[in-house]
């Protein structure tokens, strides 16, 4: 996993961890216990945890401690999850949710 | 993408562009904006673009000087319907 | 029911909940994050004497205090709301469990504002306090190679730690000039920001600055002769002359546009450059997070110098409704340290309400050391933060007056114990 800091100047050693796999969107990964569903993702080399609802743009972590939701997923068939706050789990099914099938039209005269 | 086009309320997807047109068309506070364009009533609450809308608000500062601009609500954060019925984690 | 609900564990609502139980009171903390230590357990930074801020640890040294104490501590908990009943019982709703108390402490510290950027929804893009936690909470790097788009005393220390990780970071730069970016897109208003906080400020930048730093016309000199390609701190360079215009990427960040700006943050057309980047920090500074405060009905306050709307307190930390307190970056934005010894103030005046003797001489204690602590202070996030603090005080004293005026009922205890 390359996007772990194992060795820090200050930090130190990465402690030894257990590792779990857990899955997103079908595949499996690995994840250091008590990493965040967001940080095991990132140090998986994934960033995109979810597509707009409106317009299907990706989306990722933004502010990682629970205020924006922009990473909200589905863990284990529960909608609205934040990734940021939520520890991996040996066996845990992530997905991300996507754009929704009837858009809003948009009914403002200026923009027929 | 210009600025124009850049989003301000990331849960709504409310542009920058349409902020300031509304702002200056309908000389808004902050609530009206808010309510005008939706930012700031999306999933999040509007905590990651309250500062912003408080910026391209005008118009007369109606409220008193001890309130917020704009209002908190409750429940702060998302709850299902599940959970308010009671189903347990 | 709990005699005390602190809400937050970070350095404020820790330290309390430890000063109360130690007081001999039953502490309940509650917060949403996975681990204790709130914003305290990303900071990383060199004190003046050469030792290591570490907030892991600092938040390690809290919570056994506290847990020793006997503190029950909650985490992965949002509250949803809180509220009052007319017999002084406030109730705090989260999804699993409503809890009751007499004593309720919110210290749920600071959310980030956004400078924003075109294209900066694209997955790769998070606040700088993002970067922070991911680097040295969770040990994993952001990215590889970063921009962050918003100079001041909180994106220099964190440059500085992406840098002490061996995360790459392009550049520090100003975001495009709009009416929502204003004063942190103008070099000249970020040039002596960052020189009001000289003991911090990246040093080659104040000693580039404090040669112009006189008056007015040498400021704007300053930032006229402001090296194109910026000044380097930590090998990191600082760009006050160029601003970030648009994030660019397919699906995720691929990089940022870059353009160079005038003195007064206007863009000048026909410099823009690409330069690549897998991930963008936004950095537009902290506001206080008072949400909870708000739907309890407290009055509120713009006080920039403190950061932005901070609910009505007294220097013991209680506000104008009973059973009520604040403490930490709620009340405006300050270092962890302050958070801390507000903290200390509140569990200290939360026992005394609660009817514990003898705590007054304490209490003014704590009241001055949060003053020496924030004198002491080698982080200020505004300079004018005492100037801010003079005026909530302030508004607290007219408050009380007019309670006076009307025969209400002054909610400060701070005669009733002792």
């Amino acid at each position: 996993m390359s996007g772990r800091i194992t060795d820090h100047p200050v930090l130190g050693k990465l402690p030894e961890t257990r590792f779990v796999t857990f899955s997103f969107n079908n595949q499996e990964y690995e994840g250091a216990e008590g990493d965040s569903i967001a940080a095991a993702l990132l140090a998986n080399g994934i960033r995109t945890l979810r597509y707009h609802e409106e317009s299907g743009s990706p989306r990722g972590i933004y502010c990682n401690i629970g205020h924006c939701f922009e990473c909200r997923v589905t863990v284990d068939g529960e909608p609205g999850v934040r990734a940021c706050l939520t520890p991996v789990k040996e066996g845990m099914t992530v997905e991300s949710s996507g754009k929704l099938p009837s858009p809003v039209r948009d009914w403002r005269p200026e923009n027929d | 993408m210009t600025d124009f086009e850049m989003i301000i309320c990331r849960c709504e997807e409310v542009t920058y562009g349409e902020l300031i047109k509304t702002a200056e068309e309908f000389n808004c506070t902050a609530r009206e904006l808010k309510l005008r364009t939706r930012a700031g009533m999306g999933y999040c609450g509007g905590r990651t673009c309250r500062p912003m809308v408080d910026k391209a608000a005008r118009g007369p500062e109606i409220s008193k000087d001890t309130e917020i601009t704009l209002k908190y609500q409750p429940p702060l954060r998302p709850i299902s319907f599940g959970r308010l019925g009671g189903k347990e984690k | 029911m709990t005699d005390v609900i602190v809400i937050g564990a970070g350095p404020a609502g820790l330290s309390a909940a430890a000063v109360a139980a130690e007081k001999g009171l039953n502490v309940l903390v509650i917060d949403e994050y996975m681990k204790p230590g709130g914003r305290l357990l990303g900071q990383l930074y060199e004190e003046p004497d050469g030792s290591w801020w570490n907030g892991i640890e600092e938040s390690a040294k809290l919570f056994n205090r506290a847990a020793e104490a006997g503190v029950t501590i909650k985490l992965q908990t949002p509250v949803n709301n809180i509220e009052t009943t007319a017999d002084g019982i406030w109730s705090v709703y989260t999804e699993e469990e409503t809890f009751v108390t007499r004593h309720l402490l919110i210290a749920t510290g600071a959310a980030e504002a956004p400078v924003p950027v075109p294209g900066w929804t694209l997955p790769g893009v998070m606040s700088v306090g993002a970067a922070q936690v991911m680097t040295n909470v969770h040990r994993v790097k952001p990215g590889n190679r970063g921009v962050i788009i918003g100079i001041n005393v909180l994106s220099a220390a964190i440059a500085m730690e992406l840098k002490l990780a061996g995360v790459e970071v392009a550049s520090l730069s100003l975001p495009g000039k709009n009416s929502m970016t204003e004063e942190s897109a103008d070099p000249r208003k970020v040039l002596n920001s960052l020189l009001h906080v000289s003991h911090m400020a990246p040093s080659p930048l104040v000693r580039f600055g404090s040669r112009f730093l006189q008056n007015d016309i040498m400021k704007k000199l300053g930032v006229s002769f402001f090296p194109k390609n910026g000044v380097k701190m930590w090998d990191i360079p600082v760009q006050l002359r160029k601003a970030v215009i648009e994030i660019y990427g397919e699906n995720e960040v691929e990089g940022v546009v870059m353009a160079n700006v005038t003195s007064d943050g206007e863009v000048i057309k026909g410099t823009e450059e690409r330069i690549t980047a897998d991930f963008v920090c936004i950095a537009g500074g902290l506001y206080p997070l008072a949400e909870l405060a708000a739907v309890a009905g407290c009055p509120f306050y713009l006080i920039d110098e403190l950061g932005g709307y901070v609910p009505l307190h007294n220097e013991q930390m209680e506000t104008t409704l009973k059973g009520l307190y604040v403490a930490g970056n709620i009340t405006g934005i300050e270092g962890a340290k302050v958070a801390a010894a507000q903290g200390t103030t509140a569990g200290l005046t939360i026992a005394r309400n609660s009817g514990i003797h003898g705590l007054v001489k304490e209490i003014q204690l704590a009241i001055q050391s949060i003053k020496q602590t924030r004198d002491n202070a080698s982080i200020q996030f505004h300079p004018e933060v005492k100037k801010g603090r003079e005026i909530i005080q302030e508004k607290w004293e007219e408050h009380a007056r007019a309670l006076e005026g009307t025969g209400s009922e002054v909610t400060s205890e701070a005669e009733a114990g002792g």
